[in-house]
């Protein structure tokens, strides 16, 4: 079974409703793991604000780190780097785990792409 | 002495600030530490006296009081508690994570919403944890104003209700992730305040109309959340109708009336009544006054001195408000010192003086309605109603984020709207909103009490550090709200304080905070002042002479920045009511004499 390991940027959650704005990328993200999920993939996700030892003891996360926050998020799949600084889009994803249905994907491209440029340094600060 | 009789493990007081329940818990305590009880005295305020009342520095584990033996004292302030959770949570990454990392995480852990989870934590812990309070016979505890408590005490169902229903389980529990795990303790502590073996709940009240308006809204609070083993007390009566002096009769018939119409619901509750105290209880000995019944009602007659100088009244600061056009009006205090009835005798007065004025209020117990019953040319009064705001908010962010998401990634985004933190974040959005409305107009705010406001300003703090490096579509008014604050010729901060011990020290501790947060007050009003009203009944006269030091303390504090507003023989309700607030000069420069 694949396994897609998420590092987030110090998020309160994961849709970041808590910030002083909604970034509606985060929620797509959200549903397109939910959707992976439900193709059998295993997913785990952390969160720099909540999960701090899960960056510390991965010796390829604390590299990243150490060129800066705005190296996040980052996304592995099985152990391979699939995206960093951004989070990938359903098709991507679909595309990387070789999954040909995503007829169950209404996302229209913009909901996503807004994703691909997260403002450096940007931590959605929890309320 | 008439404190209520406590049989439970567990006390609460609540009320007003200013309505005495520091003191009446500390007697509570002192009286059955005196019978041989071990007993906690826990304060969850973020401005608390306990240190003051009970004469010893109290600190933030239990502190035994040195001439009071079995009992113990312990403050709560929830902003040390969530510094000491955010440490709690970064230390071990420090040196291990790079510092933008570390810096990005305790960014996370520095907003308001952090403070209040981290004050229900502590709170928690002590009410489920049989640990961390074991071999205390009672805990008490003297809760922060209305407003600040009930937040606290909702708390509980609303994490129960939340943590249950998020169905995918991974919701937007924000910092409280980290304490995800304590779910069990959070369950306790709602069992355990519905207990009525193990909680009292004293409401704690003044013989006035407002204050028995706000008890009885707190008491139905407290039935919705389950809590039914309730208490009322009435602090502070004058009775004596003897004697010719205006303002004694004055104080007795408003005493009076408002017991003659007393809720029902409230009446119906086991009942005490303590009577009005020429002087505050601090320190132990005042507090054994207060159970043996030495103090109450030993009024004698006194000879105040000739005063002279003292703060003219509300109108000076009108006639310098009023050389502009436009700007923020704060009123700022402990709930219960008449922030709401001065902010609107602020916009009366601007709006009679032709300004345009909007007049909002942010008080959960909004009776602005009652003290500004009928229009006025000029002047717009309205609300930020929290549930209002909440719902707008999340409207609003549905419409405009999720309208290109999908089906599923909608609901997660509701779902997770439904976090409390977003009514945190719905509330400062509309205080932003209606401070840039003084940008064409004044806006007078009555700010919620003290404690929520310094939370209030701790977010303002965190927006600020966090707008400044987010690119997202942030409301103009958002991203210019401190700006704002900090401008003194745009906001005019009106520090609202009673002329008594623990109101100006929490006052002045008000202050320390806004200059923290580079906001520099405009001056203070010093309000319903005996000393001002010119009565002559010994008991009064007794707390009149009491007032004085504090004027002047106040006076020397703020040179000479502060107006004085004398205790009224009429409340301040209506236009005319709020009228006699601002003209009051010629009796406040008069000298109270007998």
């Amino acid at each position: 079974m694949p396994k897609l390991e998420v590092f987030d940027p110090a998020l309160c959650c994961s849709t970041g409703v808590c910030g002083v704005d909604v970034d509606p990328a985060l929620a797509q993200f959200a549903a397109d793991l939910k959707w992976l999920e439900a193709h059998g993939v295993t997913v785990e996700r952390y969160n720099l604000g909540q999960n701090p030892a899960a960056f510390a003891t991965n010796p390829r996360v604390l590299a990243l780190l150490q060129q800066g926050n705005d190296r996040l998020p980052a996304v592995f799949l099985d152990g391979e780097l699939l995206a960093s600084g951004a989070y990938p889009d359903r098709h991507a994803l679909a595309a990387k785990l070789g999954l040909t249905d995503v007829s169950a994907t209404d996302a229209p491209a913009s909901g996503t792409c807004c994703a691909a440029q997260p403002a450096a340094g940007q931590g959605k600060s929890c309320c | 002495m008439n404190l209520p009789t406590i049989d439970t493990r567990y006390l609460f007081f609540t009320g007003k600030g200013g309505v005495g329940k520091t003191s009446l818990s500390c007697a509570t305590g002192l009286s059955l530490s005196q019978r041989g009880k071990k007993v906690l005295i826990v304060s969850t305020d973020p401005a608390s006296n306990l240190s003051e009342v009970l004469g010893t520095p109290v600190g933030h584990t239990p502190t035994p009081i040195a001439e009071a033996p079995g009992l113990f004292a312990l403050d709560l302030d929830p902003r040390a508690a969530a510094a000491a959770y955010r440490e709690r949570m970064v230390a071990p990454y420090r040196g291990i994570l790079p510092e933008a990392a570390i810096q990005s995480m305790e960014e996370q852990f520095s907003g308001a919403c952090t403070v209040e989870i981290a004050a229900f934590d502590e709170f928690a812990r002590l009410l489920a944890d049989s640990a961390a309070t074991a071999g205390f016979d009672h805990i008490i505890f003297d809760t922060a104003p209305t407003g600040h408590t009930l937040r606290l005490l909702t708390l509980p169902s609303a994490w129960d209700e939340f943590i249950a229903s998020a169905p995918g389980g991974a919701s937007c529990l924000g910092p409280l992730a980290g304490l995800q795990q304590q779910r069990e303790r959070y369950a306790a502590t709602v069992a355990r305040l519905g207990n009525p073996a193990e909680t009292t709940l004293v409401l704690v009240s003044r013989p006035e109309r407002a204050a028995l308006r706000e008890a009885e809204r707190t008491r139905v609070e407290l039935t919705e959340l389950g809590i039914r083993n309730l208490r009322l007390v009435i602090n502070g009566l004058f009775a004596d109708e003897t004697g010719d002096d205006a303002i004694a009769h004055a104080m007795a018939e408003r005493h009076a009336a408002a017991l003659a119409t007393i809720p029902p619901g409230l009446a119906a509750l086991p009942q005490s009544t303590l009577p009005f105290l020429p002087r505050g209880t601090t320190g132990l000995a005042g507090l054994q006054q207060l159970l043996d019944g030495t103090s109450p009602n030993t009024c004698r007659p006194v000879t105040l001195p000739e005063v002279t100088d003292l703060p003219p009244g509300l109108s000076a600061f009108i006639d310098e408000l009023a050389r502009q056009d436009h700007g923020v009006v704060l009123t700022m205090g402990k709930g219960g010192v008449g922030k709401t009835s001065v902010a609107a005798a602020i916009a009366l007065a601007l709006a009679e003086r032709g300004k345009k004025v909007t007049l909002s209020t942010t008080d959960p117990a909004a009776h602005l309605a009652d003290a500004l019953a009928g229009e006025t040319a000029g002047l717009t009064v309205t609300r930020i109603d929290p549930a209002a705001e909440l719902a707008r908010y999340t409207a609003e962010v549905l419409e405009q984020k999720g309208k290109d998401l999908t089906p599923e990634a909608r609901a997660m985004l509701e779902e997770d709207l439904h976090s409390p933190c977003t009514e945190e974040i719905a509330v400062f959005r509309a205080f932003a909103h209606t401070v840039a409305g003084g940008t064409s107009g004044f806006v007078v705010l009555d700010t919620a009490p003290t404690g929520h406001t310094i939370l209030l300003l701790d977010a303002t703090e965190a927006y600020h550090r966090e707008v400044l490096r987010t690119q997202g579509d942030l409301p103009e008014a958002v991203r210019e709200l401190l700006p704002r604050l900090r401008d003194p010729d745009f906001t005019h901060v009106c520090i609202v304080t009673l002329p008594e011990s623990t109101p100006v020290s929490e006052a002045e501790a008000l202050e320390a905070d806004l200059e923290r947060a580079g906001i520099h007050p405009f001056g203070w009003v010093i309000n319903q002042s005996l000393l001002a009203s010119s009565t002559r009944h010994p008991c009064l006269a007794e707390r009149a002479a009491y007032e004085l030091p504090f004027i002047r303390r106040v006076q020397q504090h703020t040179r000479g920045r502060c107006v004085l507003i004398p205790w009224l023989a009429r409340e301040p309700v209506g236009r005319d009511g709020l009228r006699r607030l601002v003209e009051t000069e010629e009796k406040s420069h008069c000298c109270a004499t007998a």
